[in-house]
């Protein structure tokens, strides 16, 4: 498939308890920063793309939605597309996928995407309630005591009873997401935790462990989308968008035809034929987490783990930092923190400042190609996205 | 947000639900179908998703199945569930095929492991007029 857009761009701010910091200010930050790190000026952008507000005020959402970034940041007049995307999770692969295909049409020569959202002041069951609304049918679901945590145990537990994969090695992933927390000067956690430390944490629900979750967070990023034929004009470190594969399979989880893997098989295969890459070719993998099953399925869906379980691979380190195979190297929403909708537009962010050589300490080596995986909602669909330095 | 204590959630029937709650309450499992296309569907739904058809009916299920995956709540739950655990979360795949979200009860539930055999059984909530299908593991 001829590659037809790429990254130009990324800002972010730090993630965590920000009880000064509005919501707004923190997606200002973040779009400047990426028009900046683009090279761009404010009226070059042609569409801004919110994602949808989960825990902060609906005033800011609305402002969102009505345009306020375009005035805050001087793009009056310039701006042709101002709309909102919400795809909870998937929203960075979501967002990707629509800024890529506006591109493409011809409809906006780039697209600025931008989540902002607020949990830090949050209280654990404020959050839990919520979590038990969103994703979870009201009539069929919520009666029994079902929230997103037991979502994903029921996954988590079906995978482990399909692969075998042990309580000790969804530890390994938590272990792993801490590691690249503490090179990530935007993480919430920034020390790391050995398997004895999650394994010391009681079940909230079987087989899920409160260190293989995530905590609330304030956070804000930012990246732009612009059509590949420009991309290069623009910045010397565009990242190309050579494979986008999705699909939804299902609203309430409970009916859910392939609970173990959901459809990461059949979405990494597409994706791979999209990007004309091999698993060999992908050099860092920015797996959507919330959870430390997630990044399993993707990991095992891509065939990354060279004939092995992603459990036991991931256990062995081979994730960490300097490993073979860097996953996840923000830190995911387990060390990063869980911004909402936004966990999934920091791996987005993550995965082109990689290919872009702007990764800091985290900086994998001559990574060349990265995935990025994302999913939404009760875990309601697959996303595999394929970027490279390199358009095909 | 609120931090008043939230009611425990209640299923409100619809239209097309309602069949399915009246069976609960006399202690039956019934699985909507599709007249014109024979497809099987849960949850219940206004017109069949796969032909779109309004011609729908019941069946009755005998409630056997196969857990296809359970999570067992020890803590934090949501508000209303707090105190009332532990309990077992489960998606139970009916012999007929549809599947649904659903608890497992009684004095075995915390043995469950995927794959297991259950059949029904029907917990009424207190101080309302719906009774919840709900499974135990039998054999
Ligand atoms: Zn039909």
């Amino acid at each position: 498939m001829k590659t037809t857009a790429a990254i130009v761009g990324t800002g972010e701010v730090p993630t965590g308890n920000y009880p000064n910091r509005t919501e707004a200010e923190a997606a200002v930050t973040a779009c400047r920063q990426a028009i900046l790190d683009a090279g761009l000026s404010p009226r070059d952008i042609e569409a801004v793309m919110p994602v949808g507000v989960v825990m902060g005020s609906r005033h800011f959402n609305t402002d969102l939605i009505f345009s306020r970034l375009c005035e805050e940041l001087g793009m009056l007049r310039s701006v042709k597309l101002n709309a909102q995307v919400m795809a909870g999770g998937a929203s960075g692969s979501a967002t990707l996928k629509v800024a890529c295909a506006l591109v493409a049409s011809g409809a906006v020569r780039n697209v600025l995407v931008v989540h902002s959202d607020k949990f830090g002041s949050t209280t654990m069951q404020q959050g839990i309630d919520l979590f038990a609304t969103l994703g979870i049918s009201e009539e069929w679901e919520a009666p029994y005591g079902h929230n997103a945590n037991t979502a994903v145990a029921l996954i988590t537990q079906r995978y482990m009873h399909e692969t075998g994969t042990t309580e000790e090695e969804l530890a390994a992933v938590a272990v792993s997401m801490r590691q690249w927390g503490a090179l990530n000067p935007n993480a919430m956690f920034r020390k790391p935790i050995t398997v004895e430390d999650v394994m010391r944490g009681d079940h909230v629900c079987t087989p899920l462990r409160p260190k293989t979750m995530s905590l609330w967070a304030d956070g804000a990023s930012a990246y732009i989308v612009a059509r590949a034929e420009d991309a290069p004009h623009i910045t010397p470190t565009p990242v190309y968008v050579r494979g986008m594969a999705s699909l939804v399979t299902h609203y309430s989880v409970s009916q859910e035809s392939n609970l173990a893997f959901l459809a990461f098989p059949e979405v990494a295969k597409e994706a791979y034929a999209q990007a004309g890459l091999a698993p060999r070719d992908i050099h860092v993998a920015e797996f959507y987490d919330a959870y430390s099953v997630m990044p399993l399925l993707a990991m095992d869906a891509m065939n990354l783990c060279e004939g092995e379980r992603a459990g036991s691979f991931i256990a062995a380190g081979h994730t960490l930092p300097g490993g073979k195979l860097p996953m996840t190297t923000t830190g995911g929403a387990i060390a990063q923190g869980h911004t909402g909708a936004g966990v999934g537009v920091s791996l987005v962010v993550e995965s082109a400042r990689q290919l872009m050589d702007k990764a800091g300490d985290r900086q994998v080596k001559d990574a060349v190609n990265a995935a990025e995986s994302g999913s939404g909602g009760t875990w309601m669909d697959s996303h595999i996205s394929i970027l490279s330095r390199e358009a095909r | 947000m609120s931090d008043q204590p939230m009611a425990r959630p209640v299923p409100k029937p619809t239209a097309w639900s309602q069949p399915y709650w009246d069976a609960a309450r006399e202690e039956r499992l019934v699985i909507q179908h599709c007249n014109q296309c024979a497809t099987r569907i849960m949850n219940p739904k206004q017109y069949c998703p796969r032909c779109l058809s309004d011609d729908l009916g019941w069946s009755e299920s005998d409630g056997r199945g196969t857990v296809y995956s359970f999570s067992i709540q020890k803590r934090s739950p949501a508000s209303p569930f707090v105190g009332k655990g532990p309990y077992v979360v489960a998606i139970v795949r009916l012999d007929s095929g549809v599947q649904m979200l659903s608890n497992i009860v009684g004095e075995r539930a915390f043995d469950v492991h995927c794959g297991d055999a259950v059949k029904v059984a029907f917990e009424p909530i207190p101080g309302t007029d719906i009774t919840l299908p709900v499974f135990e593991l039998v054999g």
